[in-house]
């Protein structure tokens, strides 16, 4: 529980989201995890990321583990009823997975198994208040654990759109805190200014803020999110940015790097989502001087 | 036809407590039929809650209306002349009888009396049971008429479970095991061979897996 004391101490922790693989070769996994033990606190699991079906997170995390690094595991309803949830989370204990992060599953009409039955037995708040029974020794019907788990479990924040967004947003989260939530992930904005704006917001309800920074690999990627997803305030100079690099790679890298920076002095944390380029995470570290 | 109950009275009575005048509005359509919430109930939970105000030492004005279909603007439009004088709806249809008023009359706070149950058919006097779960892919062509969506326990596609005894299922000795029933079927309909087909996995999108859903007949609209 590295993760748990470093943020409670007030000290500035560094995530980095692995996803596990789509088959049973866990090697870049492996050898990804491997580069950076020492340099990270916690490696974060995905579960079905963006809906899509990859290994499940609880096995990530029991690698992640083996490797002697500290695992995060992400928690949603979409997939498993209160039953399997609970059952995973006695089992994530056993493994030595003791950071849970609650988001939303994606839509599942979003990923690749669109026909599949979404479950959506218990919500974000439900999830917690589930986590929190469990600590006490207690599952959802009531009956008694033969030992009880210990968990560090945070909550997510949606993509803001703007200041009406954030407010909604922090109403939500104000509400996860308040049902058990330790820390809070915000998700990746580019523009330094308006994500200090947001991470003050958050900052406001007293658990550890933790941004994310987000690996741009390209200008297409770069000009997808653009136009795709506003909330994340992309700039054109960015592009533009990566477009007249000689080395877009590196300039890319160099990005993440300098954001790792900025947001050093605005959040407690990061997390780095490098999207497939994991096998970068130490570049962007050197970068940003950890 | 969409079945429903009518909800406790303590919670119908939460509900308006903050208003002096009320609307109370039935339906003619399935509320009726499964006797939640036809012109019938609506005159019965009109002197309940006038009686319950009575108690209570106040006063409440409810008007009572009853429209041919809730679920259809056309019908909800009738509803104009009496909006003003009402304070909050009572409906007692289904919920989507519910959400149509809701959508016409947005000032206006509508509040359900009833809980909207499920898709079924009445098997004897006063008694309903579910044989639709609106999956929007009909098994009951291959299934001899007999739906394991909706009446098996397990929503189970390829036969029963270890749960099933003398025909009955094993969550309560009077429920029927659907397998049970449509093996029966097929037999006396000489296809039994259908029960030897495996059904693939469902695919859930047309239940509503992929969000709220919508028909849309282009030859209908206007």
């Amino acid at each position: 529980m590295m993760l748990q004391t470093k943020l409670s101490k007030g000290d500035f922790v560094v995530l980095a989201e692995m996803s596990t693989p789509k088959g049973v070769d866990i090697s870049d996994l492996v050898t990804n995890a491997r580069h950076l033990k020492s340099r990270i606190e916690a490696v974060v699991i995905p579960d079905m990321d963006n809906g899509v079906m990859h290994m499940s997170a609880l096995a990530g995390g029991a690698i992640i583990r083996q490797q002697g690094l500290e695992p995060m595991i992400h928690i949603y309803g979409r997939d498993r009823n209160r039953m399997a949830l609970q059952g995973d989370m006695l089992a994530a204990h056993v493994l030595g997975i003791h950071n849970l992060l609650v988001v939303q599953g994606e839509n599942i009409d979003l990923g690749d198994h669109q026909n599949a039955k979404p479950v959506d037995d218990l919500n974000e708040l439900d999830l917690l208040a589930m986590v929190n029974s469990l600590l006490k020794g207690t599952d959802l019907a009531g009956f008694e654990l033969q030992g009880k788990p210990n968990f560090f479990t945070g909550c997510q924040v949606q993509p803001i759109r703007d200041d009406g967004h954030l407010e909604e947003e922090y109403v939500s989260a104000k509400a996860k805190v308040e049902a058990g939530a330790q820390y809070i992930m915000v998700p990746p904005v580019f523009d330094i200014t308006y994500y200090t704006k947001i991470l003050n917001k958050f900052k406001s309800l007293n658990v550890p803020v933790i941004a994310t920074v987000f690996m741009l690999k390209n200008v297409g990627m770069a000009r997808y999110i653009s136009i795709n997803s506003p909330d994340s305030r992309l700039s054109e100079s960015l592009i533009s940015r990566i477009r007249k690099a000689k080395d877009r790679e590196a300039e890319c890298i160099r990005i993440s790097g300098e954001m790792i920076k900025e947001l050093k002095n605005e959040a407690q944390g990061i997390k780095i989502s490098a999207s497939g380029w994991e096998d970068r995470l130490p570049a962007i570290l050197d970068c940003a001087g950890l | 036809m969409i079945t429903a109950e009518q909800k406790p009275l303590k919670e119908i009575i939460e509900y308006i407590s903050p208003y002096d005048r009320i609307l109370l509005v039935g339906c003619n359509e399935c509320v009726t039929v499964c006797a939640a919430g036809g012109r019938k109930e609506v005159g019965l939970l009109a002197s309940a809650l006038n009686l319950n105000c009575l108690k209570q030492g106040r006063t409440i004005d409810i008007k009572e209306i009853t429209l041919e279909r809730q679920c259809d603007p056309e019908y909800v439009e009738e509803l104009v002349s009496e909006i003003d004088r009402a304070d909050a709806i009572l409906s007692m249809a289904c919920g989507c009888g519910v959400q149509t008023i809701a959508e016409r009359y947005k000032e206006k706070p509508v509040f359900p009396a009833v809980n909207t149950k499920f898709m079924g058919a009445s098997v004897s006097q006063g008694i309903w049971a579910e044989r639709c779960q609106g999956c929007g892919d009909c098994l009951l062509g291959i299934t001899g008429g007999i739906c394991p969506v909706a009446r098996c326990s397990k929503h189970l596609l390829n036969g029963p479970c270890g749960g099933t005894s003398n025909g009955m299922c094993e969550i309560d000795p009077d429920v029927d095991c659907a397998w049970r029933l449509i093996w029966e079927r097929l037999k006396a309909l000489g296809m039994e061979k259908r029960y030897e087909e495996i059904m693939e996995a469902k695919d859930w999108r047309p239940a509503g897996g992929g969000g709220p859903r919508k028909i849309v007949r282009e030859d209908l609209s206007l």
